[in-house]
């Protein structure tokens, strides 16, 4: 039995847009992307894929798939994914997805998770560079009844449980844990590999199975605006503005007084 | 007549020849089986200018007649032509030992007597030459050069050769076989040195025969050296110059995607993998380098203490094939040593390195200099290509630019511009097919913000002058050439792709841009992938509107300006002019110059990707080059490139941390920009933009 590994990743716009290029419509609470701006995979997503692909480097016998919740562009991550190793994809594409929340992603992925069936290893990136709530990946361990750990700089598989190396502030953790687990990688872990070419060609003879609701056995009212648990108060882009107090003295230990004065008036100290 | 027309001398004819010339012949066939396996490519092109650049640069030695090595000029042009002349004497040397009938002596008479003073002379020029190249070799010792026991043989053989052939005539002479021959004058001179000592025709006949055989011996024993030398460039170069690629040196070949997808099962590859991946060209040129070093000297990676050194590649490519070919048998030992191998002959990476294949910023100094034309570049980018598209293997910061190029369209990650920003309030229109010129911006000139002044000064220019052109827009994607230059040729076929089919679209005929990179893309390349377009360079057009009135320099303050030549533009596709006729039309401006300028121009460092590849060690390319500009004492170094301009931009404050001292780095639009001095009420001065969208600085008041 080949050790199954499923990769979640998703497309979001360049969050590398110039700021420009991002515009918040406050009305409808939508970001709007200019059309010039790029559809990318989500950076620690591909770190997951990256992550997945080393466990395989080490234990060849080993099946990834990639599934990926998004519009019908989205094929196109679980396509770079594909050439960078991935075995094979899914594509949960429909319209009563869309306008959901963390929860409802959760509920998609793990009822498409259950559907792949038989898995051994689930790798997320730790938060998807659009809206970087950072929530799914345990969302859908939670949904699953499996442990989950998160912020992973290192995952390995051994004698059939999952050694990770946890980020932490002043370090790193090494967690075990037992399969089946999900797991959240942060950029910690490295760089996503670069495919070769002949692996970007082949990717496109590989399977992409694509599911809609239905196929989950989801109606539109778990799913989407209708499913939401999240309620959106207001979306805006803050105005930032910088004002610069320069601290005035003769000597450098009076300005540094006055420094010291005036964040303590500030509360800040 | 000769020695070897009666018994037993006939015997000993025939079986140096035939000894001599059988293991010749094996070893040229030897040799050539790799060539066989090799890459086909077709160099019947162009067979006029194939034949004239024959004689211009093999027979005219055009190539040695340069100031920078003229002492290396001399003995080679000597050597050279005095080997040409001499095998008219080698000829007639084989023809005698045959019979005395058919020798040219006999067959032509005077006409061969006449040539023999000429054949005298060259004895004394290839001695002189040859006691130049023992001088260089044992005292001067250049850098340059491979001073080893191969290169000494050569020397001492063709010694041999001439004092043998020398002393043979004179004997000849002595003994006046050869008739009343007074005007070879040094031969003439050595018989009467015989007449002097009394020397008996006994004893200069057995001389003669010794002379004659040594000389026959010592040739053939030269020819069978020869492809184990490094000298084996007599036997290769007439080929490898006549073979040579017609194309500017700045072009890349495409590769067939589709069809090494086809072949993958049975290993083909997209990049060179093994040494037979290279064409025959590529293996000729192995075989071509004599080591003479010019190439490395004016390397500027292997200048600044790098891996690099294009000699040490060739000699790489050398190895690999010789690994790859069968030997006559390693008794021998002639050859230089080859690396030791246990089963897997190395394959060109293995001796080449990946360093020294990152290194190379694709400047073409190399071709330039090399005396026998070897195409170094692409046989280096030909690797690179298998360490990217193969092997996926590169610096990371080559990788981080491919994938912006990739996911983003553009290589400058991080920029807070987007590609129409810099129309911000000018007078430009988007090209709807009713233009003269599509300006193409560029991912620099659009995105990088040290460059938008330049677009907007050459935008201002060119509504100044009344020139009709429009532009893409957010439209514009890539060029390409970056990735190309990276080696991901796959990225470059798809973007260079996209853009045909957008200029086409929208019936682009004349492409304008300012930068050397793009016009060497559009103009040269894009033509592989059914892109024709006429192209011209900013250069080009403002010196044409200078010159036609178009344009009028009006004002300017007093300053020395130094021009520094763009790799892409002065030595890749020679614009070298246009530039300078701009600068020179700027009221009270003096240009002075590099001494490493138009063709011999030394690279900013940004080429061959490396605008966006961190260099492996050594000193900064740009560093080199902009202590160079700063050693002129000009107060501005005025480029026409946006990648020579960023390198200056960049090395100028790390070499002069006092502001008030610093040379200012500019390019030529904005240079002509100021002196034109554009004013009108619907276009802003570059001084007065607020690039409020892009960033908090104003930009530089040129």
């Amino acid at each position: 039995m080949p050790l199954h590994i499923i990769a979640c990743v998703k497309q979001v716009p360049d969050p590398e847009a110039p700021a420009s290029a991002l515009k918040v419509d406050e009305a409808a609470k939508k970001v709007v992307p200019a059309p010039g701006v790029a559809s990318v995979i989500s950076q620690f997503d591909a770190l997951a894929v990256e992550a997945a692909l080393r466990v395989k480097d080490v234990i060849a016998d080993a099946k990834i798939t990639v599934v990926s919740m998004g519009p019908a562009e989205a094929r196109d991550v679980i396509k770079h994914s594909l050439a960078m190793g991935g075995d094979e994809g899914v594509l949960l594409t429909d319209n009563a997805f869309d306008n959901g929340d963390s929860y409802t992603t959760a509920l998609v992925l793990s009822k498409a998770i259950q559907k792949i069936g038989d898995f051994d290893l689930l790798l997320f990136g730790r938060q998807a560079t659009d809206w970087d709530a950072g929530v799914v990946g345990y969302g859908v361990a939670e949904l699953l009844g499996i442990p989950s750990v998160s912020i992973a700089k290192a995952v390995t598989v051994q004698d059939g449980k999952v050694v990770v190396e946890r980020v932490l502030m002043e370090g790193y953790d090494t967690v075990e844990a037992p399969l089946p687990c999900a797991i959240t990688v942060s950029n910690e872990l490295g760089e996503p590999r670069y495919p070769k070419l002949q692996q970007i060609m082949q990717a496109a003879r590989k399977q992409v199975s694509v599911w809609s609701a239905a196929d989950l056995g989801l109606d539109a009212s778990q799913v989407g605006a209708q499913g939401t648990r999240m309620v959106l108060e207001r979306l805006y882009q803050p105005v930032s503005e910088v004002e610069c107090e320069v601290m005035e003295g003769e000597t450098p230990d009076e300005k540094a007084q006055k420094l010291a004065q005036r964040l303590r008036d500030e509360k800040v100290i | 007549m000769a020695p070897a027309n009666e018994f037993p001398g006939n015997i000993f004819f025939y079986l140096i020849i035939l000894g001599f010339g059988a293991f010749f012949a094996l070893t040229v066939i030897m040799r050539l089986i790799p060539f066989f396996q090799a890459k086909r490519v077709s160099r019947l092109d162009h067979l006029p200018e194939r034949v004239r650049d024959f004689f211009l640069v093999m027979m005219a030695q055009s190539k040695f007649f340069r100031r920078k090595y003229w002492y290396s000029g001399i003995l080679h042009v000597f050597i050279f032509w005095g080997f040409m002349v001499l095998l008219i004497r080698s000829l007639n040397l084989l023809l005698d030992g045959v019979s005395g009938e058919i020798s040219l002596q006999h067959l032509l008479g005077n006409v061969y007597t006449g040539w023999r003073p000429v054949m005298d002379l060259f004895n004394v020029l290839v001695i002189v030459g040859v006691s130049m190249g023992a001088f260089q070799r044992a005292f001067i010792k250049p850098e340059r050069i491979t001073i080893n026991r191969d290169g000494w043989t050569i020397i001492s053989l063709i010694f041999l050769l001439m004092v043998t052939d020398v002393l043979g005539n004179s004997l000849e002479i002595f003994l006046e076989r050869g008739g009343k021959d007074y005007f070879s004058f040094f031969a003439f001179g050595v018989a009467n040195l015989w007449d002097r000592v009394g020397l008996g025709v006994g004893t200069a006949e057995a001389a003669h025969t010794v002379f004659w055989f040594s000389h026959l011996v010592i040739l053939f024993a030269f020819l069978d050296y020869l492809p184990y030398s490094k000298h084996s460039h007599v036997l290769t170069v007439a080929f490898n110059v006549f073979f040579r690629s017609s194309e500017p040196t700045g072009v890349l070949q495409p590769i067939d995607i589709e069809g090494i997808m086809e072949r993958a099962e049975e290993g083909a590859t997209f990049g060179v993998a093994k040494v037979t991946d290279f064409s025959w060209k590529q293996m000729l040129d192995f075989l071509t380098c004599t080591e003479c070093g010019r190439c490395q000297s004016n390397c500027p990676a292997y200048l600044t203490q790098k891996e690099l050194s294009p000699k040490a590649i060739q000699h790489a490519g050398r190895l690999a094939l010789l690994a790859n070919t069968p030997t006559m048998s390693s008794i021998l030992r002639l050859s230089p040593s080859l690396p030791r191998t246990d089963g897997e002959p190395p394959r060109p990476i293995d001796t080449m390195g990946f360093d020294s294949i990152w290194d190379c910023v694709t400047c073409g100094s190399c071709q330039y200099w090399c005396p026998v034309m070897i195409e170094h570049v692409p046989t280096i980018m030909d690797v690179r290509r298998f360490l990217v598209m193969d092997e996926a293997q590169m610096p990371e910061t080559a990788q981080a630019a491919l994938m912006q190029i990739e996911q983003r369209g553009h290589p400058w990650r991080g920029t807070t511009f987007t590609r129409s920003d810099w129309m911000e309030g000018l007078e430009v229109s988007l090209f709807d097919g009713s233009q003269e010129y599509l300006l193409w911006v560029g991912c620099s000139g659009s995105l990088s913000e040290r460059n938008v002044p330049i677009t907007q000064a050459l935008a201002k220019l060119l509504i100044q002058g009344g020139v009709s052109f429009g532009v893409l827009g957010e439209e514009e994607p890539c060029c390409g050439d970056p990735a190309r230059r990276l080696g991901n040729e796959y990225l470059f076929q798809m973007q260079a792709q996209q853009a045909i089919e957008i200029m086409n679209a929208k019936g682009v005929k004349k492409i304008l841009t300012a930068c050397p990179h793009g016009y060497n893309v559009f103009r040269n390349e894009y033509k592989q992938f059914g892109g024709n377009f006429e192209v011209v360079h900013h250069s080009q057009l403002l010196a044409q509107l200078v010159k036609e009135g178009k344009l009028r320099p009006k004002q300017g303050e007093e300053q020395t300006i130094v021009y520094h030549d763009s790799c892409y533009l002065a030595r890749h596709n020679d614009i070298a002019d246009a530039p300078r006729q701009v600068l020179a039309s700027l009221p009270r401006a003096r240009v002075v110059e590099m001494e490493r300028s138009r063709k011999t121009t030394f690279c900013c460092g940004a080429g061959g990707g490396h605008m966006w590849v961190e260099e492996s060690k050594g000193q900064h390319i740009n560093h080199a080059r902009t202590e160079e500009a700063i050693g002129t004492g000009a107060g501005v170094v005025a480029t026409a490139c946006p990648f020579c301009i960023q390198m200056f931009e960049d090395g100028i404050p790390a070499l002069e941390p006092d502001e008030e001292k610093r040379m200012r780095a500019l390019d030529i639009a904005e240079l002509l920009e100021t002196a034109v001095a554009v004013k009108t009420e619907d276009m802003i001065g570059a001084s007065d933009i607020n690039l409020s969208m892009g960033g908090d600085e104003v930009a530089p008041s040129p």
